[in-house]
């Protein structure tokens, strides 16, 4: 690949509390990676990620804070099974699951983020960019075959 | 004055024409035929009684089609251009052709005149083909068209023992056909024939006089809460439907494209208002608007029912409505005790 | 079947006569040939035009929804529309106490479109006897055995046999193979990426946005649909790959561990579009992972209702 992988990262607001972390990813965040931050990782809803795979995301990174650790309590865990399903969902038509990775991050996790981001990078330059799903496209006039 | 061609020449012919035009032809598709561009390599479907599923209305009031782009970080938008090539479309059965005319007092009007369909209409030469043995779901002779209509068309073709009789009916058709060989006064004969019987086969599916009295007189009544009771409010009837013209321009803001796309009557949001009041809130309303559009709201604009016969949704309902048992029912509601559910 | 229509007629009539419900759902003969209607009857009149046979199409759950909650409903239920029925309950979309279950084991609907594959669209007549299909187009008889016509769905169908229904009607038929369904799901998953992504895409382009496939689903009754959320835009409404991609998939993950794999979807689709392997594959991981089977009674909730400190996740710790 010559270009850097496209990553999208969903970042939880609470889970990079440390300073210097939160300041990383605010404004020296490398250019192919694109921040979506939310309240929470229970916010994201299947759409969003699907949006960013069409947008032609080669690789999603969700992070979010530890089960016990949720700000609101229990955010973090009622979006678990769906993105575990809807990873299988995307993988079974073409995306693959590799491509999307969850992090749990907590307090003392100084770094953490950068080295995430560095090392998906790597691996997403090595497993080649996305070629499915990524259709975003203008449409052409006349909608379904022409 | 009729034309013949060879069916084995049908190729050939189309092959010629695609030098200088689009060239639209009926191909197979999965199990059914679609309006498709042509090529060599084409798997041409003219043999389909049921004429395509997809209306060849979209060829000129596409599904989708986008209207101007813009840049919003710059504050710019350019038009797209409507400017259309010329095309063939070859075998348009004539209840398709004759609803484009119907669509035609929509979108090309003195008042208002839409230039992305009226550069379509204009650059179009539409071949049709004639239904020598038309389907049980078709009822085109009773809304006043037939299997031989020449309505919205420029040449007409009836198919017979391999070779198909073209009759020629505008200064557009006249181009394409002139170079063939013409058909002796006995052939001629035989094919009227042909298309007398096709028109005798059809039976009246429901009587068209007083029909729209008679549906403005029952609109308040408790029949369309029958009728919408299995309606499922799907968008196939009007999808599907080659006279039906709704449409919802819409900004794909992700793509900074203005887009206008087909919309149905059929669903809650098309007549759902900012302020959030629905008048037509149920699905009763909403099916009866289908069928009062199409045999009432239709002939008080311009004295012709909205409906060319064609069938479609009658064979694609998924639970099986037809409108003709919903006329035949609802013009004698009331004079009689009957019970539609 | 004749027998079986009479006997649904008497408990119909019986359901009246003792106001047990106040309306009943079921299937009535034609205005079209081949096919019946979805019926709501009020009362024991204009019972001549029950009916109930293999081309009985649509998913009768789907009617549940537009009734308020006070009304008693009779339903003629077969498998998976009794599983739906009860999918609904579980999310509160009707009381159980208000509804009474007419259940009847089913064989399988017959798929139209297979017969016009084999004959062509014009059958004039059509009837069935132990097994074989009899369809009559253009003046000849043509004969079918019944598994060469039946949808793809019931030709994976598990669960026949009408779940917890308040009278059978009819005998109840072996349980089917879950075999089948898993066969299918594993031989699509065994193809390379670039090949289901192929079929995907094959599938999905000849999509014209109708949403027949929702409004025929029992599942789909959300008031505001997913493609009609207006702004923020998430899904085109526009006929564009990047939409339709969009509508077939979140559609089919909206029904994991609700679906009931009826195939009314795919039995309503203008354009012949496959979207059950979609659904099958989420219903097998719903099985294995959290071994839950969508509508078997009437209180177990649904996978993604709930959530565990156990449940195993890919997040890196």
């Amino acid at each position: 690949m010559d270009t850097k992988p496209k990553i999208a990262l969903f970042q939880c607001q609470w889970c990079l509390y440390s300073e210097p972390d939160q300041y990383w990813v605010d404004h020296k965040l490398p250019p192919n990676v694109h921040l979506i931050k939310l309240s929470c990782t229970g916010r994201i809803n299947p759409l969003h990620i699907l949006n960013a795979v069409q947008g032609g995301a080669d690789g999603i990174i969700v992070s979010g804070c530890r089960p016990e650790k949720c700000h609101f309590k229990e955010g973090n865990l009622s979006a678990l099974r769906q993105h575990d399903e809807f990873l299988n969902l995307l993988d079974y038509v073409g995306y693959e699951r590799d491509r999307i990775r969850f992090v749990w991050l907590d307090l003392q996790d100084r770094g953490r983020i950068q080295r995430e981001i560095a090392e998906f990078e790597t691996y997403l330059t090595h497993f080649g960019s996305a070629n499915t799903l990524a259709t975003r496209v203008n449409a052409q006039v006349g909608g379904i075959n022409g | 004055m009729m034309y013949i061609l060879e069916k084995k020449r049908l190729n050939q012919i189309l092959s010629d024409w695609a030098q200088n035009y689009e060239v639209y032809v009926p191909q197979k598709v999965e199990n059914y035929a679609q309006f498709l561009p042509y090529h060599p390599s084409s798997i041409i479907n003219l043999s389909d009684p049921h004429k395509t599923r997809y209306p060849p209305k979209a060829l000129f009031l596409p599904q989708s089609e986008v209207m101007l782009k813009y840049d919003s970080r710059l504050g710019r938008f350019e038009d797209v251009n409507s400017h259309q090539s010329p095309r063939i479309i070859f075998g348009m059965r004539p209840c398709d052709a004759k609803a484009l005319t119907l669509l035609d007092t929509v979108f090309d009007t003195e008042e208002y005149s839409d230039p992305y369909w009226k550069a379509r209409r204009e650059s179009t030469v539409i071949i049709g083909l004639g239904c020598v043995e038309p389907p049980q779901t078709c009822f085109c002779t009773t809304v006043d068209g037939g299997p031989f209509n020449h309505e919205g068309l420029d040449a007409i073709l009836t198919e017979f023992d391999e070779q198909y009789f073209i009759e020629v009916l505008t200064e557009k058709g006249e181009i394409i056909f002139n170079q063939l060989q013409l058909a002796t006064n006995q052939q001629e004969e035989q094919i009227r024939h042909l298309q007398t019987e096709a028109y005798k086969e059809m039976e009246p599916a429901f009587e068209t006089s007083g029909l729209k009295a008679k549906l403005d007189k029952i609109f308040e009544s408790r029949y369309w809460e029958e009728i919408a009771e299995s309606c499922l409010g799907c968008g196939i009837c009007t999808f599907l439907c080659p006279t039906c013209f709704c449409f919802d321009i819409v900004d794909e803001v992700q793509r900074n494209e203005r887009v206008r796309n087909w919309d149905t009557c059929m669903f809650r949001i098309y007549s759902l208002e900012a302020s959030g009041h629905n008048p037509r809130p149920t699905r009763k309303e909403r099916t009866r608007q289908r069928l009062m559009h199409k045999y009432s709201y239709w002939l008080e604009h311009i004295n012709q029912i909205g409906c060319t016969g064609c069938g479609r949704c009658v064979r694609y309902c998924p639970v099986g409505l037809d409108i003709r048992a919903m006329l035949r029912t609802a013009s004698i509601y009331e004079s009689e005790v009957v019970h539609a559910g | 079947m004749d027998e079986l229509k009479a006997r649904l007629r008497v408990e119909i009539e019986r359901l009246f006569d003792e106001d047990i419900v106040d309306v009943v759902i079921a299937f009535k003969k034609e205005d079209s040939p081949l096919r019946p209607q979805p019926a709501f009857f009020r009362s024991r009149d204009n019972l001549d035009s029950l009916e109930y046979n293999a081309l009985c199409q649509n998913n009768l759950a789907n009617y549940l929804t537009r009734y308020s909650h006070e009304t008693r409903i009779g339903i003629v239920v077969r498998g998976c529309e009794s599983r739906s029925v009860y999918a609904l309950v579980v999310e509160k979309q009707h009381p159980r106490e208000n509804l009474y279950l007419i259940g009847v084991p089913c064989d399988g609907i017959i798929d139209l479109r297979k017969i016009f594959h084999l004959t062509g669209e014009e059958i004039t007549g059509y009837a069935e006897n132990l097994g074989v299909v009899f369809v009559e187009y253009k003046g000849a008889v043509y004969k079918f055995s019944r598994n060469e016509l039946l949808h793809d769905s019931c030709l994976r169908c598990v669960h026949p046999n009408p779940v917890n229904a308040d009278i059978l009607i009819g005998e109840p038929l072996p349980e089917g193979d879950p075999l089948f369904v898993r066969t299918a799901v594993e031989s699509f998953e065994a193809l390379t990426k670039e090949e289901r992504y192929a079929w995907f895409q094959h599938e999905a382009e000849r999509c014209i946005r109708c949403y027949a496939c929702r409004e025929a689903c029992p599942m789909c009754y959300c008031t505001e649909c997913f493609v009609d959320h207006n702004p923020p835009r998430w899904t085109e409404s526009t006929g564009s790959p990047a939409g339709t991609h969009a509508w077939h998939i979140i559609r089919a993950f909206h029904q994991a561990g609700r679906c009931t794999s009826c195939g009314a979807c795919e039995r309503a689709c203008p354009m012949d579009i496959k979207m059950t392997y979609l659904t099958d594959k989420l219903n097998e991981d719903m099985l294995n992972i959290y071994h839950f089977e969508t509508g078997m009674d009437d209180k177990t909730q649904p996978p993604f209702a709930s959530f565990n400190l156990d449940d195993r996740n890919r997040f890196t710790a």
